[in-house]
């Protein structure tokens, strides 16, 4: 048994990779809640948010403004507009037009767009197939409270991760626009019906859950500080586990979901011999065991099929 | 009938030449010719009825000329050991894309592992020759069995679900593969198994270079032919299935489960079948693929070969039989072809099947509707 400081210590990383999974997942729920679709390349989007931000910086960088303070922010704004504008694009080229087709067509849809994307950046951006090494921009250090050492940039992580969720969270409750989504999600001839306009509330929806990706991806970027153009794949994939995790349609359970994902692969990597090598297998077979004990997730809906 | 060998000599004469002819020109002019065949058939009705009608009326006839046409290949290619490599390759990817499709078109599960399937074939035979001393045949017949029951472990926790978690559970699954086989230190980690015996038939080693007829041919001829064998035994089986009950079944319940349900199908049961049908020979064609080569490694079974097995089914035709032979005949050798564009080979793959699925969804070779008399 490692010693408590350890648990611990993992318990904090996995609460911050768990923060980014969750801001992954939010995308993949929010999108079946609309359009009942599994949007598979928004793991490639999650990568895209990240090298946005990444040439934002670059950019900015370059033209002089270095500071973080000032930096930072604009780097999300910018990465979160074009990501979103991305996501929309993805979705009215190859979501909406299957979206009234079989599942399959759409999900063989968006797997091949994310291979699109990714093989495009790995051509296409400079020198794209090495890992892209990331500013630090974070307020570095640390301080220690009973053993567990707390950097600084690993509070600033979990603060904009927090921060990103309750912005969510206000859209989706306090907004006409979250009103809509949620309408859409329920039933979309009915919201329809009362005036609301299904193409641009879909629109909305895929800017809102591509914004959050691009979030994580910067996050991401901070925290391992290097990106790579492979990094859409599992993190796809780990956001899809997440959001089933929790009971897809449903944004607290993505939330849930994902900072359980966390929590279970750092734990994995402390407690078992030679964890971190094993630490995506143990996770994803506790996302098995899920699927046999709570099939719906854990905030899901059991679902009653009416013919 | 002569209709038929006719058609069929011109294909395989077009093919032959497409592959070896080197000169730019003379490759314009076989894809020239290629084009000109096909504008023809397209633009005369008379000559595409009379082709319809020529290959319904003589099936066997036409098998046979496929056969012949299938086996006098290596013999065109015996110049290029590389092509008769490819060509074997593209068999392989026949039986993988066959096992998929069952799954995939006819029945709809979503089974994104295909690359971890085939792996776990080869992987099998590398393991049980290299480690165990089997004898090949053997591993190589144990190499499907182990990807039927590794899927059904997997299959059984879904088999209650619904919708995308087969998906989920598929992709999953190459990822924990790939982790496994890269740091298992049994199975030879990033290095994979190196030195895999070669399939031993009464005692002739298939990479021996045959001789046939007193025409030599490169060693990878012998492949070939089992490949040929192999993709006809997978095709075969795999079309009486789609037209047997279980086919009917499978189409019936991916189109509607609760329909499917209220006929008396019993859709877990059903499902797992066909899941485990199609594994067989997605695993089948990784041993294939590990005793032709005789090594494999986990790059070979990655994720992005999961997507290309996919691409054979969606260029071919969603749940068309011979759409599948179609799709792996295009899909393995034209990048090999077109080298230069190997860097953009797997972007194109994605382009290719995103303007499939937005504008031919059905495939180059559409599922035909069933028919009973």
């Amino acid at each position: 048994m490692p010693p408590l400081e350890l648990l611990f210590q993992q318990a904090l990383n996995g609460l911050m990779l768990g923060v980014m999974y969750a801001l992954i997942a939010v995308g993949f729920t929010l999108f079946f809640g609309v359009l009942d679709v599994i949007h598979f390349s928004h793991g490639d989007i999650y990568m895209l948010g990240a090298f946005a931000g990444l040439s934002v910086l670059t950019g900015l960088a370059a033209a002089g403004v270095g500071a973080p303070a000032l930096a930072l922010p604009l780097a999300f704004a910018a990465s979160i507009v074009i990501t979103g504008l991305i996501g929309v694009a993805a979705e009215r080229v190859c979501v909406k037009p299957l979206a009234r087709s079989s599942p399959l067509m759409t999900l063989l849809a968006t797997l091949s767009l994310g291979l699109v994307i990714r093989e495009s950046v790995l051509i296409f951006y400079p020198r794209g197939a090495d890992p892209k090494p990331f500013p630090w921009l974070l307020p570095q250090g640390s301080f220690d409270v009973g053993g567990v050492v707390i950097r600084y940039e690993n509070l600033a992580i979990l603060a904009i991760g927090l921060a990103a969720m309750v912005a969510v969270d206000r859209i989706i409750n306090r907004t006409r626009m979250g009103a809509a989504i949620r309408a859409v999600a329920q039933d979309p001839e009915a919201a329809q019906m009362m005036g609301v306009n299904l193409d641009r509330t879909v629109d909305a929806t895929f800017f809102l859950g591509s914004g959050l990706a691009a979030v994580a991806g910067i996050l991401s970027g901070l925290y391992y500080s290097e990106i790579h153009f492979i990094m859409g794949v599992t993190g796809g994939v780990i956001g899809f586990s997440a959001a089933a995790i929790g009971g897809l349609g449903n944004v607290y359970g993505a939330i849930l979901g994902g900072l359980l994902f966390g929590l279970v692969q750092t734990m994995a990597a402390a407690l078992i011999p030679r964890g971190s090598e094993f630490r995506d297998v143990v996770a994803f077979a506790v996302v098995l065991l899920f699927l046999v004990v709570r099939p719906s997730g854990i905030l899901g809906a059991k679902s009653v099929e009416r013919v | 009938m002569i209709l038929v060998w006719a058609a069929e000599a011109v294909v395989l004469v077009l093919v032959v030449l497409g592959i070896l002819v080197e000169a730019p020109l003379a490759l314009a002019g076989t894809a020239a010719a290629g084009l000109a065949a096909l504008v023809l058939v397209r633009v005369r009705p008379r000559l595409r009825a009379a082709l319809a009608g020529a290959f319904a009326e003589h099936p066997t006839a036409a098998l046979a000329g496929g056969a012949v046409c299938a086996l006098a290949l290596p013999f065109a290619l015996r110049a290029s050991p590389y092509w008769t490599f490819v060509a074997t390759l593209a068999l392989v990817y026949v039986v993988i894309g066959q096992g998929l499709n069952l799954q995939i078109g006819t029945a709809g599960l979503i089974n994104l592992a295909g690359a971890a399937f085939a792996g776990l074939g080869a992987y099998t035979v590398g393991l049980l020759t290299v480690s165990a001393g089997w004898p090949a045949w053997l591993a190589f017949l144990a190499g499907p069995v182990v990807a039927v029951v590794v899927g059904t472990l997997l299959f059984v926790p879904i088999l209650t679900t619904r919708g995308h978690y087969l998906a989920l559970v598929t992709i999953a699954f190459v990822f924990i593969f790939n982790v496994l086989m890269n740091n298992l230190e049994f199975t030879g980690g990033p290095q994979g198994i190196k030195n895999i015996p070669t399939l031993r038939l009464f005692g002739y080693a298939f990479t021996t270079a045959p001789t046939v007829l007193g025409i030599a041919l490169p060693a990878h001829a012998n492949f070939y032919f089992a490949a040929v064998a192999l993709a006809a035994l997978a095709t075969g089986v795999i079309r009486r299935l789609h037209d047997s009950w279980l086919g009917v079944a499978l189409n019936t319940l991916r189109d509607d489960e609760i329909a499917a349900k209220c006929c008396g199908i019993s859709i877990a049961r059903a499902k797992l079948t066909a899941f485990c049908i199609g594994n067989f020979f997605i695993g089948l064609g990784g041993a294939l693929y590990a005793v032709m080569v005789g090594f494999v490694s986990p790059p070979d079974f990655d994720f992005g070969y999961s997507l290309i097995m996919l691409s054979v089914i969606i260029i071919g035709g969603v749940d068309s039989i011979p759409g599948v032979v179609l799709g792996a005949c295009l899909l393995v050798p034209l990048p090999e072809r077109f080298r230069f564009l190997h860097e953009y080979r797997l972007l194109l793959y994605g382009v290719v099947i995103l303007v499939m699925l937005l504008y031919r969804s059905q495939g180059l070779w559409p599922a035909a509707v069933r028919r009973y008399r």
